[in-house]
C-alpha cells in the first residue's frame, strides 16, 4: 500500500514538471539539429547548446521539484498523505533524479547515436564525450542534494552557481590532458586508464551523494 | 483498543527559544476537542507532533491507537488534516487535486466532494491560483472531508476568512460530526468559533496546557463578580477566585470555581455584590491566561 502511495507521489512531480522534461528534450533536439549542419561555428552552438541545455536542466529540477515545494507550503499538504518522512524523502529522491535522468538519458543516446553514425566525427571522441556527459550528472546530484538536505533556497542557488562555475574549469583542465586529448582522433574508442579513472570518479561520485543524502534525508526528524 | 482519538503524555520539544512542556492531552473518540492558544502558544507544534512530522524529544503520543511518529503511515490513512499554513498547488486545478487524492484514498466518497463542491460553491476546473483564500480552505477541507477520516486535525482552519466563509465552513463541520463515530482536533486563537463546535476545549500558553475540560464545565464555572467595597478595605481572594480588580471602592473578582455561597462569603467582609456575571469564553480563555502567566512570574 505505501510502495503505492510512493509511486503516486513520483508520478504526480513527473506530472507537475513534465514541461521541463519536455522543453528540455527539446532544447537538445534543437542542439543536435545544429550538429547536423555542416560547420564549425553551427557545430560549436549545437554542442554549446547541448550542454547548457543539460546544465540549465540539472540547475532547475531541484529547484521547482523540492525547493519549491517546501517554498510554495505544498509539504504539509503531501505530509498530511498516509507516508512516513523517509518515504516522502524516497519519492522526491527518486522523481528529482528521474526528471533529470529522463532527458539527460534520452539527450546522451540521442548524442551517442549521432556521433556513431556519422563517419566524419572520428570514434576517439566517445569517451571525452561521456566524462563530459557525466559532469552535469554529478553537478545535478549535487544540487539535488543541497536542495533536498538544507531545503533552502539560498544554499541551492548558492550549490547551482559553484556547479556551474566549475563545469568550465574542470572541461578545460580534462581536454587539455593528453591522456585523453591524444586519443581523440582516433578511429575507434581508447578505453585509457585516465578515462576510466574519471568514469569510475563520476559513478562514486553520482553514488556517494545520493548515499550521503539518504542518510541525511532518513535522520531527518522534523519535516514541516 | 482505547476509546482515546488521541492521547499525548508528557510530550516535550525544546526548540531554542521555545519549549512545549509535559503536554497531556486526551481526546476521547466521537469528541470535537478544541485547542485555543495565542500565537506562539505552541498548538502548531503540538498538532505537527501528533501528526508525526515533528519528532518529539520525549513523551509518548498515540493517535487513533498508533504510535507517532513510528506508526504515522498506518494512522494517516484515518486522519483528515488541515492546517492554516497548507497550500495546494497553485498551477494546477482542484479537479486535479481530487483525482490525486481519489487516487491515495481507496475510501474517497466522489458523491460527497460532488456535494461539498456544491455547498462551498467551488469550481472543480479552476485552478488553485484562481481561488480566494476562503475557496482555497474549502478547497482542501474538501480534500480532507471527502477521504472520510476517523479522525480530523485542523488546525487553524479559520483563520483570515471572512465571516460567511467561517460560518460555511463551521456548517459543514458542525454536519460532519453528526457521525458520533468522528473525532476532531481543532486549533484556533479565535474562541467564537471553537465554541461554536467544541465539546471540550483545552488551553494552551507558552507551551503549556493550562486548562482543559468540557465547554459547557468552563461556561458553569467561571463568574464575574462586581462589588462594591467599603472605603480602604482591600477585597480578600477566596477560594475559587483567581483575580481581583480593584479600583477605589469598585472591585472586580474572577472566580474559576464559582459556588452560589461565595457571594454570601464576600457580603460577609462588608463588601457589596453588584451583579454576577457570565463569561464568554473569549474573556475566560483571556482570563486563564493571565492567571497562569501571573503564577509563572510569581514562581
Amino acid at each position: 500500500m505505501s510502495s503505492r502511495v510512493i509511486q503516486t507521489l513520483i508520478l504526480k512531480d513527473w506530472r507537475l514538471h513534465r514541461m521541463h522534461i519536455l522543453m528540455s528534450l527539446a532544447a537538445g533536439v534543437v542542439a543536435l539539429a545544429l550538429l547536423q549542419v555542416k560547420g564549425e561555428s553551427t557545430f560549436l552552438v549545437g554542442t554549446v547548446w547541448f550542454f547548457v541545455s543539460l546544465i540549465v536542466l540539472g540547475s532547475m529540477v531541484p529547484v521547482s521539484n523540492v525547493v519549491n515545494e517546501r517554498k510554495k507550503q505544498n509539504l504539509a499538504f503531501l505530509m498530511s498523505l498516509p507516508v512516513s518522512a523517509v518515504q516522502y524523502a524516497i519519492a522526491k529522491m527518486a522523481s528529482t533524479i528521474g526528471l533529470f535522468l529522463l532527458p539527460w538519458g534520452v539527450l546522451v543516446i540521442a548524442a551517442s547515436t549521432f556521433v556513431m553514425s556519422r563517419a566524419d566525427i572520428p570514434k576517439g571522441i566517445v569517451p571525452l564525450m561521456l566524462i563530459l556527459f557525466g559532469l552535469p550528472l554529478v553537478g545535478f546530484c549535487l544540487i539535488a542534494a543541497t536542495a533536498l538536505v538544507s531545503e533552502s533556497e539560498g544554499f541551492t542557488v548558492a550549490a547551482t552557481i559553484v556547479c556551474n562555475s566549475w563545469y568550465g574549469l574542470v572541461w578545460y583542465f580534462i581536454i587539455r590532458n593528453p591522456a585523453i586529448n591524444g586519443d581523440l582522433t582516433s578511429p575507434v574508442p581508447v578505453w585509457s586508464p585516465t578515462v576510466l579513472t574519471i568514469l569510475t570518479g563520476e559513478a562514486a561520485a553520482v553514488a556517494l551523494i545520493l548515499g550521503v543524502t539518504f542518510y541525511l534525508q532518513s535522520r531527518k526528524r522534523e519535516f514541516v | 483498543m482505547s476509546d482515546l482519538a488521541i492521547e499525548l503524555a508528557s510530550v516535550v520539544k525544546t526548540y531554542p527559544f521555545f519549549t512545549l512542556d509535559h503536554i497531556h492531552l486526551q481526546v476521547p473518540h466521537g469528541q470535537i476537542m478544541g485547542l485555543i492558544g495565542p500565537n506562539g502558544a505552541g498548538k502548531s507544534t503540538t498538532i505537527r507532533i501528533l501528526m508525526g512530522l515533528v519528532q518529539q524529544d520525549r513523551g509518548e503520543v498515540r493517535v487513533l491507537g498508533r504510535r507517532m511518529p513510528a506508526e504515522q503511515i498506518a494512522a494517516k490513512w484515518d486522519i483528515g488534516f488541515a492546517s492554516e499554513d497548507m497550500r495546494l498547488y497553485e498551477g494546477m486545478t482542484l479537479a486535479w487535486h481530487m483525482e490525486f487524492i481519489r487516487s491515495i484514498y481507496p475510501n474517497w466518497d466522489a458523491r460527497y466532494a460532488q456535494l461539498l463542491l456544491k455547498r462551498f460553491g467551488l469550481r472543480a476546473e479552476q485552478k488553485i491560483k484562481g481561488l480566494s483564500h476562503g475557496q482555497r480552505v474549502k478547497a482542501t477541507l474538501l480534500l480532507v472531508l471527502a477521504r472520510r477520516p476517523r479522525l480530523l486535525v485542523l488546525d487553524e482552519p479559520t483563520t483570515g476568512l471572512d465571516p460567511v466563509a467561517r460560518h460555511e465552513i463551521l456548517k459543514e463541520l458542525t454536519a460532519v460530526m453528526t457521525d458520533e463515530g468522528r473525532s476532531v482536533l481543532f486549533s484556533s486563537h479565535n474562541t467564537q468559533d471553537v465554541e461554536q463546535i467544541s465539546d471540550r476545549i483545552t488551553f494552551i500558553d507558552r507551551g503549556r496546557i493550562i486548562d482543559s475540560m468540557d465547554k459547557e464545565a468552563y461556561l458553569d464555572r467561571w463568574r464575574r463578580l462586581r462589588l462594591e467595597v467599603p472605603s480602604g478595605m482591600a477585597l480578600p481572594a477566596l477560594p475559587g477566585i483567581i483575580g481581583i480588580r480593584q479600583d477605589g471602592r469598585v472591585a472586580v473578582a474572577t472566580a474559576n470555581a464559582f459556588a452560589p455561597d461565595m457571594a454570601n462569603a464576600y457580603e460577609s467582609t462588608g463588601a457589596r455584590v453588584k451583579s454576577i456575571e457570565t463569561m464568554t469564553l473569549e474573556e475566560i480563555f483571556v482570563a486563564n491566561v493571565e492567571h497562569s502567566r501571573e503564577q509563572e512570574v510569581e514562581a
